[in-house]
């Protein structure tokens, strides 16, 4: 297997409903990404593509949708859905394709227009497709799934409604000095403790909504590429999860969960994560900073345990500690998080590990970590989908 | 519960309640042990045969494992003839099947709920079909 390196990224800022159309954010993000990596689109030789899955024939053929754009060339064009992980299986495919050799240059990329409305169910056949079945009988938004987690959460280690609305304020911080989030207010404790209840232990502010953007990144193993490229980083390692046998998670769109664990919460994840530290040898000892899922201000707790950053209920000492802070044992979300952009589900994946690269590669202004060397990205997509991303300069 | 008679579940194969008591219909894998709920959902253990999948009912009574209020109206295709909202949802545990089941709860003061409360499985009427049928989802209310 080759050294695999980015070289170029690229973001459209998140944004909130548009009537525009997904492929021209992605062109925005990709056409950033090319600038970034000085390359022209003819020395992409793979395009890796997250499905748009609100976007008909077009969002499902949205790698066809981009290349024509920038100009038809017959290389591979792969794309593929993983729910929130999306971007993390576009990524991982680039990077196996030219670690393995078949591709010198390759595009991952995902973007995501915010629909009109309610998100809900897709189909109306409860039989083949059983998120019907949570719409229509148990009327379970995803947050109820997060909610009824977290109470198990509070009563197991004493979290307190304090910590909860900490992360937002530690969230919008960052979110209030990152350009490309959609959020970008900072908040007080007050203020967030005074944000209505949508599913009571989780307020409105401590939830992520649903957002417009779109990310690119391109990968390489072409050595004259690297050498001129404006600090290049290494990917070290990058995984999928699916979840495993006894999860006592209950996952979004399920109706049910294990009584008895015998297996890790959010499994997915912590299969994801484990596999990417064998294999780059790195350990959360190592990483500098995390961008991780903080779909909730629960996710923002029980994904430092899930990733090994802390041990089974200690992620709030971590966080009243400030060790979660910029500066501070492992810097987490400097970008503001799922809470200052919202989810655009087949870009967010790729966002992180853009924020990610943008860290070690010391562009981030006002939100930079300090000198950082490692970085990690983590997701969470629902009915067990995760991806890890490693990242180092 | 109303007239049973009357009653038709807005998605079938999901609640029972031919035996007087309304349960849930479960599914059991005599193979590797796993209840599974919906009863199609199945989640055999790695390595499981596969084999002798029987259909049952799991217990009307459970133990509430975890539980929320929704502030919010639940958007289509969820449907209720009044609003409901604020409602509760509640993870109800079966101990001996080890499965916990989420479901709304009804008929029950949101502010006493309290976790490992009994709690028994019951019917909602969501709305009332052309045919005059009362159409059902399952739910959870405490134990008086
Ligand atoms: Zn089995």
């Amino acid at each position: 297997m080759r050294d695999v390196y980015v070289i170029g990224t690229g973001i459209h800022p998140w944004e909130g409903f548009s009537e525009k159309v997904f492929a021209d954010f992605a062109a925005v993000a990709v056409g950033r990404a090319l600038k970034d990596a000085e390359i022209e689109w003819k020395k992409i030789q793979s395009i890796m593509a997250g499905i748009f899955i609100y976007g008909g024939n077009a969002g499902h053929l949205s790698g066809q949708y981009l290349e024509s754009i920038f100009g038809e060339t017959g290389v591979p064009v792969v794309n593929v859905y993983n729910a929130c992980a999306t971007g993390s299986a576009a990524i991982r495919m680039a990077f196996n394709s030219v670690a393995a050799g078949e591709a010198d240059t390759a595009l991952a990329f995902g973007a995501d227009v915010s629909p009109k409305g309610f998100l809900t169910a897709k189909s109306d056949n409860a039989v083949q497709d059983r998120d019907v079945i949570r719409w229509k009988m148990t009327a379970m938004p995803n947050p109820v799934y997060w909610a009824l987690e977290c109470r198990k959460r509070m009563a197991k280690y004493d979290t307190t409604e304090e910590d909860l609305a900490q992360v937002k304020v530690l969230m919008s911080e960052y979110g209030s000095k990152n350009p490309d989030a959609r959020f970008k207010k900072a908040y007080s404790l007050d203020e967030v403790l005074k944000s209505a209840y949508v599913c009571d232990p989780l307020r409105l502010y401590e939830i992520c909504p649903v957002s417009t953007g779109a990310a690119a990144v391109i990968v390489t193993a072409d050595k004259e590429l690297i050498r001129k490229a404006d600090r290049p980083v290494k990917i070290n390692a990058t995984t999928m999860g699916s979840s495993m046998y006894g999860d006592p998670t209950i996952r979004i769109s399920a109706l049910s969960c294990p009584a008895v664990p015998e297996a890790p919460m959010l499994s997915e994840s912590y299969s994801a994560s484990r596999q990417a530290y064998e294999k780059s040898g790195m350990g959360p000892q190592d990483v500098d900073l995390l961008e991780l899922p903080d779909n909730s201000s629960w996710h923002y707790l029980v994904y430092l345990e899930v990733c090994g950053f802390c041990k089974e209920g200690e992620a709030e000492k971590m966080l009243r500690d400030g060790e979660t802070r910029i500066g501070g044992k492992v810097a987490v979300n400097p970008s503001g998080g799922f809470s200052s952009h919202g989810e655009a589900l087949s870009a967010q994946a790729i966002w992180q590990v853009i924020e990610c690269a943008s860290q070690l590669r010391g562009r981030c202004g006002p939100r930079q970590v300090e000198n950082p060397k490692v970085a990690m990205a983590q997701t969470y997509g629902l009915m067990g989908n995760s991806g890890t991303t490693i990242l180092s300069v | 519960m109303g007239n049973t008679k009357n009653m038709v579940a807005r998605i079938p194969n999901l609640v029972d309640w031919s035996t007087g008591e309304v349960r849930l219909m479960s599914a059991k894998c005599n193979s590797c042990g796993t209840y599974f709920f919906p009863k199609e959902h199945y989640q055999h253990r790695p390595g499981c045969s596969r084999e002798g999948v029987e259909d049952g009912l799991l217990p009307n009574k459970g133990k509430l494992a975890s539980y929320t209020v929704q502030y919010y109206p639940c958007p289509p295709p969820f449907k209720t003839e009044k609003n409901i909202t604020p409602y509760g949802i509640g993870l109800v545990e079966f101990e001996n099947e080890k499965i916990q089941v989420a479901g709304i709860i009804t008929d029950t003061d949101l502010k006493s709920l309290k976790l490992g409360m009994e709690m028994e499985t019951t019917t909602l009427t969501m709305f009332t079909n052309e045919e005059k049928q009362e159409v059902v989802t399952w739910a959870f209310r405490a134990v008086k």
